[in-house]
């Protein structure tokens, strides 16, 4: 693996995503929006003392779904547009491995989004903070369930919907299309929040832990298929 | 530089490639000519180590397609204009070359030179900045010549580099590839354009899933078409096509005063063939030898493909 080779692919599709104007406001405007949507749920609500832990709790798991559908919007553009502008050939025919390309729009589909979302976490939760301090008598965040959501779970659902969309891409010819099956990707964890709020477990650290592992090992079979259909002879020969 | 033997390709039940050997020397200009779906496209991304094959071999700048120990030196050795010129809409033409380059590993001073220099030939220097999507199509064509050449490829593969592009775009390439032929670059050129073929390549091949023929341009018209004489006349009268007739024993073509004869060697022939004519009240302005056209050659030998091919089906069913 040559990661010189990594880096500057996806720093070519960084580059080209920034140009997006779309882009752009995607990133800033939704998690900084639902951050302060959030907190100001909070701040208004009346929520009892008993109750307020595990509703911030609710809302940070909430805010991961919702953001969790950035990295398949990315990813999307990246592997779609290459298909709709023909310029994968030219990049197939340079020294990189599939590998390599493949790692690099992965990169790039996955780091702004991810830090988009730690920023947006970090506001909301410095933001709940601020609303709870007087009712709860203490600093609910930053905390264990919060590291695990944020450290953990975020950046394995991330990856699970840029390999959702790189297997999505080979199939699809339109960015559109292939957003809104990417958008899929989130469809796992709004499962495990409706599990949750409907009492079938309960959203505690073991169970976060569990929800990591499973992801995990999602995301290894993500990434192997995407490696598989991700090979120099299929695209020019068989994605459409 | 480049060797192919019995080189195949199949999708499925259809061939694209069938059977072609053939091998360039370095620093020849070679361009394949043939009608689409021929398999020129298929056989450069076979040699560009993007596709398989199925069978056959082939070796380009001493390196085995299909090798994977040596895919990636063998993509590093060759520059690709493809087709379609795939280029990022929203980078600058410098950006473009600069992330090529870097893929091809070629270090950062080289890169910035080398892209000024492959700008400034290209006519598209002082547009470095502007983005991809603000240039016109002759523009882009350019520029994705400059990211062939991005890594000095000794071997270049260049798939119908003028398709689509008006006539002045057209030359501005066409004088390109000239002043490449002179780096002593070995060049696989597609083409539809017979002319640009016949002025830029040393050799053409003609290609139909098979190659037809192989050669230079002019070797190719001389050994496909039969040689013949047209005659200027201050006017063609029945009289004269009857002894033109006569003595050749062959079809004449008249086109308003000029009678076109085939003739077996014009050295021997044409002396009877003149004086015939005079014979007959002929009053001859001008004598010359008819050379066909590289398109009448082309044409020639494609119909005479496809009739071996319906022969050879034929065959088959009969067989069968």
């Amino acid at each position: 693996m040559n990661w010189q080779n990594v880096a500057t692919i996806a720093r070519k599709d960084l580059t080209v995503m920034m140009t997006r104007r779309s882009l752009r406001i995607a990133l800033a405007v939704l998690p900084v929006g639902l951050a302060v949507l959030f907190s100001q749920i909070i701040a208004r609500g009346s929520f009892q003392r008993d109750s307020l832990p595990q509703t911030l709790n609710a809302f940070l798991f909430f805010f991961m779904i919702y953001t969790g559908a950035l990295p398949a919007t990315i990813a999307s553009y990246s592997l779609v547009g290459e298909k709709i502008e023909r310029s994968l050939e030219p990049l197939l025919a340079t020294p990189a491995s599939d590998g390599e390309i493949l790692l690099g729009k992965g990169l790039a589909a996955l780091l702004p989004p991810v830090a988009a979302m730690w920023a947006g976490m970090l506001l909301l939760m410095g933001l709940c903070d601020a609303y709870t301090h007087a009712t709860l008598g203490y600093l609910y965040f930053p905390n264990w369930m919060a590291a695990v959501t944020v450290l953990g779970l975020a950046p394995l659902l991330a990856i699970m919907a840029v390999g959702f969309s790189v297997l999505w891409s080979s199939r699809v010819s339109d960015v559109r299309t292939a957003q809104q099956i990417g958008t899929l990707a989130a469809i796992p964890g709004a499962g495990l929040y409706i599990g949750a709020v409907s009492g079938a477990f309960s959203l505690d650290l073991a169970t976060l832990a569990v929800m990591c592992a499973i992801l995990a090992a999602v995301d290894v079979a993500l990434a192997l298929a995407a490696r598989a259909v991700f090979r120099r002879e299929d695209i020019l020969t068989r994605w459409a | 530089m480049i060797e192919i033997d019995h080189l195949t390709r199949r999708f499925g039940n259809a061939t694209a490639v069938d059977a072609l050997t053939l091998t360039i020397a370095e620093g020849e200009v070679f361009g394949l000519l043939g009608p689409n779906g021929a398999g020129k496209t298929t056989t450069i991304r076979m040699l560009a180590g993007l596709i398989g094959k199925t069978s056959g071999e082939a070796r380009v700048a001493d390196c085995r397609i299909g090798d994977p120990a040596t895919a990636r030196k063998l993509r590093g050795l060759v520059g690709l204009m493809p087709e379609e010129a795939g280029l990022y809409p929203d980078l600058s033409a410098a950006r473009t070359l600069d992330f090529y380059g870097r893929l091809y590993q070629v270090p950062a001073g080289t890169r910035a030179a080398r892209t000024e220099r492959l700008l400034t030939m290209l006519g598209l220097w002082d547009r470095r900045d502007d983005r991809v999507r603000t240039f016109s199509k002759g523009m882009k064509q350019r520029l994705t010549i400059a990211r062939a050449l991005i890594n000095d490829p000794p071997v270049l593969f260049l798939d119908e580099p003028t398709a689509n592009l008006d006539p002045e775009g057209a030359k501005t390439v066409r004088d390109f590839l000239l002043q490449l032929r002179g780096e002593k670059r070995t060049i696989l050129l597609n083409t539809h354009q017979l002319a640009e073929a016949e002025r830029v390549c040393d050799r053409v091949g003609i290609m139909h899933t098979r190659l037809v023929a192989v050669g230079t341009p002019g070797g190719l018209r001389g050994a496909a078409s039969a040689r013949a004489t047209s005659i200027r006349l201050a006017a063609v009268t029945d009289a004269v096509v009857a002894a033109a007739r006569a003595v050749r024993r062959a079809e004449v073509t008249v086109s308003g005063n000029t009678l076109t004869v085939p003739v077996g060697q014009p050295e021997r022939d044409n002396p009877e063939l003149v004086r015939a004519v005079v014979a007959a009240g002929g009053d001859i302005q001008f004598v010359s030898g008819a050379v066909p056209s590289l398109e009448e050659t082309y044409l020639k030998l494609l119909d005479g493909e496809r009739l071996d091919g319906e022969k050879s089906d034929r065959n088959d069913k009969v067989a069968r």
